[in-house]
């Protein structure tokens, strides 16, 4: 009876992992058929054809390379700085009395309910403005920007359920503000600062919107609207697109992969607050 | 990887509204965004950007072969500049509002251009029609705006019909009709053969039953009639109007009715497959077909229904257009100069592996015996209308998409839909 319960499991779960894996194998194969082969039997057939020519197209034609580095010279600034500021802010606001704190931690929250769409127009007339539209400082600012707001947040939340008495001891050490902050504070905090560290990194690497909204030179942009130029006006080579796509999911899937552990965790984070 | 496309079509068009609102809200910002000074600002003799949405591989490089040619004559510099298109439709009123806009830009002649030049954001590039005086009559007055003066120059034109597999024809042993009674004996013969006559793909790109309500509109009620319609002037619940679905309602039941579920790049898999009969659509889905399969491909012009109309054909006519804000407009009129020339316009359609016939008329079209059939369809046509949302907005199309569906889903509906379309069309036009 046991051995059928355990069967039955392992039976089901196969399945459903299947009907996950399903789509990222559809798009694996396709992303090895020729053009010809999708256009005589459809994209839903079984693979007639095998080229890897794909990965060539996309990586050459498509300029995956440079908009892979844009991506990084995006993503990882965004990534460091909006943490950092986070973190400064959610210390600031979760060990000070500043007067006013939950009125600030909730603006920056009310902030993050607001629909991106609506701050289209602003944003981009705002960059110009500012002369940084059309360059990776304008969407460098703009991730940082809106990102900040739930990041101290979940940090807040985080630190204020940190012993008080760990900041004290300090203090009757002699540290300052500024030496409790990087030399306690943070350390205690990595956790919450890898798991979110991963999770921004995910968003902003996937980040479509705001990338067109700020940019309008084809070298500046960054991976996402780089795959979405691999399609024609009317017809798209949906090989070279899928050949592109597994490419652009490489780092996703190796930064998932290093923190892993952190992204359970951090979908956690706000759970138990 | 279709079934993505409607969320991010969704998506994106819900950025286009937003796009819209842009243009709406520019007088009120052109006061701040003019005081912002572009820090890349050119000065006049500086490099001409041109933003294309030429995106599929074999258009952008041969845009950047064009680029590229320009750059060595020694007229002035210029920098290509590929965006998605999909990106590029919706963001086109940003570039144009911004302060420091793209100078040229590759889009659609006629109402679309005619728009953005009553906004004053289109440079005057009359200079540059002094020098194609011997281009048809019908390409300068789609060219000119309403203030008489020339804003767009256009590159290459396309045309629509029914495409067919030769070897299926001949198998079936049936021929091209001509009128319209021809045609519904053909889709008769063809359905007793077990074969869904008439292939359609609205599933992701509903715009394309657009073409039948065009030319059903064109041949009965005839191109002024539908250009006046399309611009406000007549009415969508208009007895003329219900006519054209009067006749779609004879042909309906020979439509494939998979093809609701498909776009129409599948559509065209089905027609090669031999799984339809035949294809209303236009030349560009000839890129969606493998190559072995081109030279088998043939079309007939959409069926005469009334002979007394004067015979129209729908051509949309792709080309260029200059912001008024440009820093440097002699190098943008060079630019286009040289892009309406024989020989760019010959070596475009040379790389381009679309069928697509250059507007410069000394230009040589390909030689294959499609193009020229093509060419001397759209020669015989006493007028040309180019497709429903370049005849009108990209504003009306979804309305016309919305009543097209309805109607092949629900025919005999069709007088609450034509209400419903012209309310819907009503708010459109009122803005």
């Amino acid at each position: 009876m046991n051995k059928l319960r355990t069967g039955g499991f392992h039976t089901g779960m196969i399945l459903l992992s299947l009907l996950w894996l399903g789509p990222v194998i559809w798009v694996v194969v396709m992303s090895t058929r020729s053009f010809d082969d999708i256009a005589a039997h459809g994209v839903g057939s079984l693979p007639r054809s095998f080229t890897l020519d794909t990965y060539r197209q996309a990586w050459t034609d498509g300029g995956e390379l440079r908009a892979l580095i844009n991506s990084m010279l995006v993503t990882i600034p965004s990534v460091a700085l909006s943490l950092g500021l986070a973190a400064m802010a959610a210390f600031a606001l979760s060990r000070f009395r500043i007067p006013g704190r939950r009125t600030i931690l909730l603006l920056m929250l009310a902030g993050n309910l607001l629909p991106p769409q609506i701050l289209l127009i602003p944003v981009s007339k705002f960059s110009e403005l500012t002369g940084l539209y059309d360059t990776l400082w304008a969407l460098i600012a703009v991730q940082v920007g809106f990102g900040l707001g739930f990041y101290t947040f979940v940090l807040h939340g985080f630190m204020r359920d940190l012993p008080g008495e760990i900041q004290e001891a300090a203090t009757i050490d002699g540290a300052g503000t500024a030496q409790i902050f990087t030399r306690v504070m943070l350390p205690l905090t990595r956790p919450a600062l890898a798991a979110l560290g991963a999770l921004s990194f995910t968003w902003i690497f996937n980040d479509l919107l705001w990338a067109i909204t700020v940019l309008r030179t084809d070298d500046n942009m960054p991976i996402t609207p780089a795959l979405l130029g691999l399609q024609g006006q009317f017809v798209s080579s949906w090989n070279v697109i899928a050949a592109g796509t597994v490419i652009a999911a490489v780092p996703t899937v190796a930064v998932f992969l290093r923190f892993q552990r952190h992204f359970v965790s951090g979908l956690a984070l706000g759970a138990v607050k | 990887m279709s079934d993505f496309d409607p969320g991010r079509r969704r998506f994106l068009g819900h950025l286009g509204l937003a796009g819209l609102g842009a243009l709406g809200a520019s007088s009120f910002l052109s006061a701040c965004a003019s005081s912002a000074s572009g820090p890349t600002a050119s000065n006049s003799s500086g490099a001409v950007t041109i933003q294309s949405n030429l995106s599929s591989p074999q258009a952008k490089a041969a845009m950047e072969k064009l680029i590229a040619n320009f750059n060595t004559q020694g007229k002035g510099t210029a920098s290509l500049n590929t965006i998605a298109s999909e990106t590029f439709r919706t963001q086109l009123p940003t570039y144009l509002t911004s302060a420091n806009p793209p100078d040229l830009y590759t889009w659609y002649a006629g109402s679309v251009a005619n728009d953005y030049a009553s906004r004053d954001l289109l440079l005057d590039v009359s200079d540059v029609w002094k020098s194609l005086g011997d281009y048809p009559q019908s390409l300068r007055t789609l060219s000119t705006d309403a203030s008489g003066k020339q804003i767009f120059v256009p590159m290459n034109n396309y045309w629509w019909g029914f495409f067919y597999r030769k070897s299926n024809f001949a198998k079936w042993g049936v021929q091209e009709p001509k009128t319209w009674t021809d045609f519904l004996a053909l889709c008769e013969t063809l359905k007793s053969k077990g074969i869904p006559p008439i292939g359609i793909g609205l599933g992701d790109t509903p715009w394309v039953a657009s073409a039948w309500f065009d030319y059903l509109n064109i041949r009965i009620n005839g191109a002024p009639f539908h250009r006046e319609l399309l611009a406000g002037k007549q009415r969508f619940d208009d007895p003329k109007v219900k006519a054209v679905f009067t006749r779609w309602r004879e042909a309906l039941p020979y439509f494939d009715p998979k093809g609701k579920a498909y776009p129409f790049q599948e559509a065209t898999t089905a027609l090669l497959a031999g799984k339809t009969g035949m294809f209303l659509i236009g030349t560009f889905f000839a890129d969606a077909a493998p190559k072995d399969a081109l030279g088998d491909l043939d079309f007939f012009r959409f069926p005469i229904i009334d002979p007394a109309v004067p015979l129209a054909e729908e051509a949309p006519t792709d080309g260029f257009f200059a912001s008024a804000k440009t820093a440097n407009p002699t190098g943008a009129k060079a630019l286009l100069t040289y892009l309406s020339g024989v020989e760019a316009q010959e070596a475009y359609v040379k790389a381009s592996s679309g069928i697509v016939l250059p507007a410069n008329p000394k230009a040589k079209a390909s030689d294959s015996p499609l193009v020229v059939k093509g060419k001397a369809m759209l020669d015989e046509a006493k007028e040309l209308t180019q497709f429903f949302n370049r005849d009108s907005s990209d504003a009306l199309q979804p309305t016309a998409d919305t009543a097209l569906t309805k109607f092949i889903d629900k025919p005999d509906q069709i007088d609450a839909i034509l209400r419903e379309w012209q309310a819907g069309a009503e708010k459109v036009f009122k803005g």
